[in-house]
């Protein structure tokens, strides 16, 4: 088959991902400078995001030119590598509390962002063959995962593993993993969630028990599973009065900050007024009085999105989400139009990458999640996690020039 | 294909809900909740004011106070809006005796730590920040804080000192909300009620003004007030303790400890010679630590109960009840007579006089102190079962007084001394020896004077403390924090009560040992001790007591370092203490 490069390109992606990147320039112009009196000092942070996206731009190129079957020979190698990276970061001073950082030269990168991408091309591959049971799917899909997130959650860095068993279960469903499989797998959680209140947990219970029964699944598997969560959802508290209460006190700023004002809720707080205060046109570009007076955290990396909130308004945050969800829309019809299984499950595991980030970031900066420290893809600053995601839409661009049509 | 259609439309109502729910929590916060966010933004920004909590005084009994805490401005600065280091540099060293690398070096530390506020210096005079204030405005990194200072009324062991955190301390304290600048005990009853004294420290969220100036509160329920600590009211009596000091021979180290038999509360406390703690509230220059750390009395041991010594003839009520108890004598037992020593072996024990005692049973025998009797009486002595019985006086333990670093005593053991010696021979002169409180036994001033307090309080051992009270926005007696249950010393009634015939005999008998001790109206009951020990020329000069009313109401013991006979050093210092009780604070 002869694949016509250039009729078969998927511009529609390429220019949504630009317009991502350039619109995340002007945010981050802002965003790094500072107003004091009349005068505009500007940091220099801007221009390096230029020159990664020039550098983007090159991978991109390259990405297209390489074949595929070089790429594929170098998952493994670099799959090796990724984890040997992640085994020295740990070894590296702490950031924010966090050994995430590797420091080269002057530069700074986080390998955990170079894993996520590594592990969705190796798994993609182990679990797109043909004829392969359930149970082998299972099990060589996390043979991939857990070496990388254990590593990870020993930094530790909770919020980059739940992007990493996000994407697992979408390129699972994607590879034809049974859902009914899948939901079994995950309902545990219902147990620890609704620990709080038995009435959910209960109600919660029989609604996973009649779609289980819609699904025609063994009564056997339903009453294990059954079980199993009753067992989860009275262990937690146990688990939970075992602990010093310093440390129940950790887990619960993790998942609710505003219970400790001091620390992270104090951003949150933060970042709600500049976004709120921006009303319908927003202050104006460089005009953020929340962001110029110091009082937004990380306004360049995790809080962007609260700049861009203040500054250009809601049309301009509207807009920005609008594009998001246009890129994505454009995603999965190519994971629709896209010929091999293989290549189906590389890009649904790189959209749930992708977009997982987008929701936790986003959800954070208007307040209704957790503070965690996942960055804005192509917005926030940060150059090897630009990297690392134009890679990604280059790979999906590479794959989908296999259309079926 | 049915499965993957079906899975682009849950792709797409994914999506479709994740960016419904963005866009309508958008939507509220920008455009219907915009005003009010607005609002909070034009004119006002948030932020949060730490509010401490006062640290506890510490009171005597008389609610006269001890450590307090007085004004003290202190001079910090936020590394982040530092312009030229070096100038800042120069300013500062311009006008206060700190080191330039001291402030490089704080500098260096908080390089990671931008935001937040550094301590340059304490306890500045106004005198200086008025010079500093005038030239503030070039420097906005430097700023001014009105914070508090501890002072102790009087130089003390007991109540230690407050300093700045440390990185191991701020380790465990953080969780509890301490911060990198905050004080904590470092010592004494600062230390051992920390919790109690330093309280928790409270916040408000507050709305600033684009100056900083702040305006009002933010959200009332993000508030929290601070928890004041509780003040201390500690079983001391500061004019006794004052009186003490002003007794106590200038140019000799020693301690003196004063309790109350039937409480186990600490009326006076010194351990001589005393230092002034005062000046570990602020840094602490190198000359003054040079002093204080090469000084060869060692002002900085706390005698009473970090120094453990040869508890010398006091020791003899010990070993007597042990003979009682295991019935090797009874009260008319006489044995060997006393020609000035003993011949044990081939080496003659000698008496502490040479004018020789003939035979005495064992009230006589404490009496004139004699050291034959106990030298005698030991020939029946097991060892470990001696080491047991004394450990069960609580003479080896720690008291468990309520002060951190308290220091055991010791006892040898045939485990010990094969350890050291190889072989344990089980001679009779190691065991005479220690009979009359020499050779290897250790005690310390403190567990000497629980012992005492226990004789006088019929067997019934109280753990000494110097906490009476917690007061404040709630009341915490001593008992409601720490067991305070007498126990048995394992002596019988009968026992005690010749124990106690002896020490009476002691000080008011005739020919008696610690006559020096005497006190007109009221009954003393003590032992003097005479130590010698291998630090100095002369013996380490004990007297260990108590007085009694109608009922017991002190054990004093004396201690003074090398300083000669406990009968003419100790013994009228004691004397003084209790007559000094019964005069000015008996009955007030």
């Amino acid at each position: 088959m002869k694949i016509s490069f250039d009729r078969n390109f998927d511009w529609h992606l390429f220019s949504l991902w630009a317009i991502l990147v350039i619109f995340g320039i002007f945010a981050i112009i802002t965003a790094s400078a500072a107003k004091i009196g009349d005068d505009i000092v500007l940091k220099n942070y801007y221009w390096k995001q230029i020159i990664w996206f020039f550098i983007s731009v090159i991978v991109f190129y390259l990405v297209l030119k390489i074949p595929l079957s070089v790429i594929d020979m170098l998952i493994l190698p670099l799959y090796i590598f990724t984890v040997i990276l992640l085994v020295i970061v740990l070894f590296m001073p702490a950031v924010n509390n966090a050994h995430s950082w590797l420091f080269l030269g002057g530069m700074r990168f986080q390998p955990s962002e170079l894993a996520k991408m590594v592990m969705i091309l190796l798994v993609s591959k182990l679990i797109s063959k043909d004829h392969i049971s359930e149970l082998k799917m299972l099990y060589k899909a996390l043979i991939g995962v857990i070496i990388p997130v254990t590593l990870i959650l020993l930094e530790p860095d909770f919020g980059t593993t739940i992007i990493f068993w996000g994407s697992l279960v979408f390129m699972l469903m994607q590879a034809g993993f049974p859902l009914c499989y899948l939901v079994l797998l995950i309902s545990p959680i219902i147990g620890v969630v609704f620990s709080f209140n038995w009435i959910l947990f209960v109600i919660a219970s029989l609604i996973l028990i009649y779609y289980y029964y819609r699904e025609r699944l063994s009564w056997v598997l339903i009453a294990f599973s059954s079980i199993l969560n009753t067992f989860v959802f009275f262990l937690t508290p146990v688990l939970w009065n075992s602990l010093k209460s310093y440390q129940q006190n950790r887990i619960i700023t993790f998942f609710n900050p505003i219970h400790d004002p001091l620390g992270a809720g104090y951003q949150v707080i933060q970042a709600k007024i500049a976004i709120g205060s921006g009303q319908v046109f927003g202050k104006g570009f460089l005009q953020g009085s929340q962001k110029n007076m110091n009082f937004l955290p990380e306004h360049h990396t995790d809080f962007i999105f609260s700049v861009i909130g203040e500054e250009f308004g809601f049309i301009g945050a509207f807009l920005l989400l609008l594009i998001f969800y246009l890129f994505f829309n454009r995603i999965i019809y190519l994971i629709k139009v896209v010929s091999k299984k293989e290549y189906k499950i590389a890009i649904a595991g790189i959209f749930s990458y992708l977009l997982l980030q987008t929701f936790i970031n986003i959800g954070m900066n208007l307040g209704v999640l957790p503070t965690t420290g996942v960055p804005l893809p192509f917005i926030s600053y940060g150059g090897s996690n630009l990297l690392i995601n134009s890679f990604a839409v280059a790979m999906v661009l590479k794959y989908s020039v296999y259309k079926e049509l | 294909m049915k499965l993957q259609s079906k899975l682009v439309i849950i792709y797409r109502v994914l999506l479709g809900i994740i960016f419904l729910l963005l866009s309508i929590t958008l939507f509220y916060l920008q455009i219907a909740k915009g005003e009010h966010y607005k609002e909070i933004a034009k004119r006002n920004y948030v932020r949060i004011r730490r509010i401490e909590a006062a640290r506890g005084v510490i009171y005597d009994e008389k609610l006269n106070p001890i450590a307090e805490n007085n004004p003290s401005i202190n001079l910090y600065f936020r590394p982040h809006l530092i312009k030229n280091k070096d100038d800042m540099a120069d300013f500062v060293t311009s006008y206060l005796p700190i080191s330039r690398e001291s402030i490089m070096k704080s500098i260096y530390d908080y390089r990671f730590l931008r935001f937040n506020e550094v301590l340059l210096y304490e306890n500045i005079t106004y005198e200086q920040m008025a010079v500093i204030s005038e030239k503030l405005n070039y420097f906005p990194e430097l700023f001014f804080k009105v914070e508090t200072l501890r002072s102790y009324t009087i130089n003390n062991h007991f109540t230690g000192y407050v300093g700045r955190i440390n990185s191991d301390e701020y380790a465990i304290y953080k969780e509890d909300g301490y911060k990198i600048n905050s004080l904590i005990g470092k010592a004494g009853i600062e230390k051992y009620y920390e919790r109690i004294l330093s309280g928790k420290a409270g916040y408000e969220v507050i709305q600033v003004d684009a100056h900083g100036r702040s305006l009002n509160i933010f959200k009332e329920n993000l508030s929290k007030e601070p928890e004041n600590g509780l003040h201390l009211v500690l079983n001391i009596n500061l004019d006794l303790q004052k009186y003490i000091n002003e007794i106590f021979p200038q140019s000799i180290a020693g301690a003196v400890v004063v309790m109350n038999p039937r409480t186990g509360g600490v009326l006076a406390y010194s351990s001589f010679p005393e230092y002034d703690q005062n000046i570990f509230a602020s840094p602490i220059s190198t000359e003054d630590w040079v002093n204080l750390r090469d000084n060869p009395k060692k002002p900085m041991l706390d005698r009473v109960i970090n120094g453990s010594y040869p508890p010398g003839s006091t020791f003899k009520t010990v070993t007597g009840s042990f003979g009682l108890e295991k019935g090797y004598i009874n009260s008319e037992t006489l044995l060997a007579s006393c020609i000035g020593g003993l011949k044990i072996g081939n080496r003659f024990f000698k008496c502490w006089t040479s004018v020789g005692h003939g035979r005495t049973n064992f009230v006589t025998a404490l009496k004139i102190s004699c050291d034959v009797f106990f030298y005698d009486l030991s020939k029946y002595f097991k060892i470990d079962e001696f080491a047991a019985f004394v450990e069960k006086n609580h003479l080896v333990e720690k008291t468990g007084i309520d002060l951190p670093y308290e220091k055991k005593g010791f006892f040898p053991t045939t485990e010990w001394y094969t350890k050291r010696l190889g072989k344990y021979y089980g001679s009779h002169g190691i065991k005479a020896n220690l009979s009359i409180g020499q050779g290897e036994v250790l005690v310390t001033p403190v567990q000497l004077c629980a012992y005492f307090s226990a004789l006088a309080n019929d067997g019934v051992w109280k753990k000494p403390h110097l906490l009476k009270k917690a007061i404040g926005d709630k009341t915490l007696l001593y008992e409601e924090l720490e067991n305070n249950e007498g126990v048995r010393l394992p002596v019988s009634i009968d026992h005690i009560k010749l124990l106690q015939d002896g020490l009476w005999q002691a000080v008011n008998g005739a020919g008696s040992t610690g006559g020096a001790a005497r006190v007109p109206g009221v009954n003393v009951y003590g032992k003097t001790g005479s130590a010698e020990n291998a630090h100095g020329t002369s013996t380490h000069a004990w007297f260990a007591c108590y007085a009694k009313w109608e009922e017991p109401e002190l054990a004093v013991v004396v201690f003074l370092e090398n300083a000669g006979h406990g009968g003419s050093m100790a013994a009228p210092i004691a004397g003084k203490i209790i007559s000094y009780y019964n005069k000015h604070i008996r009955d007030k």
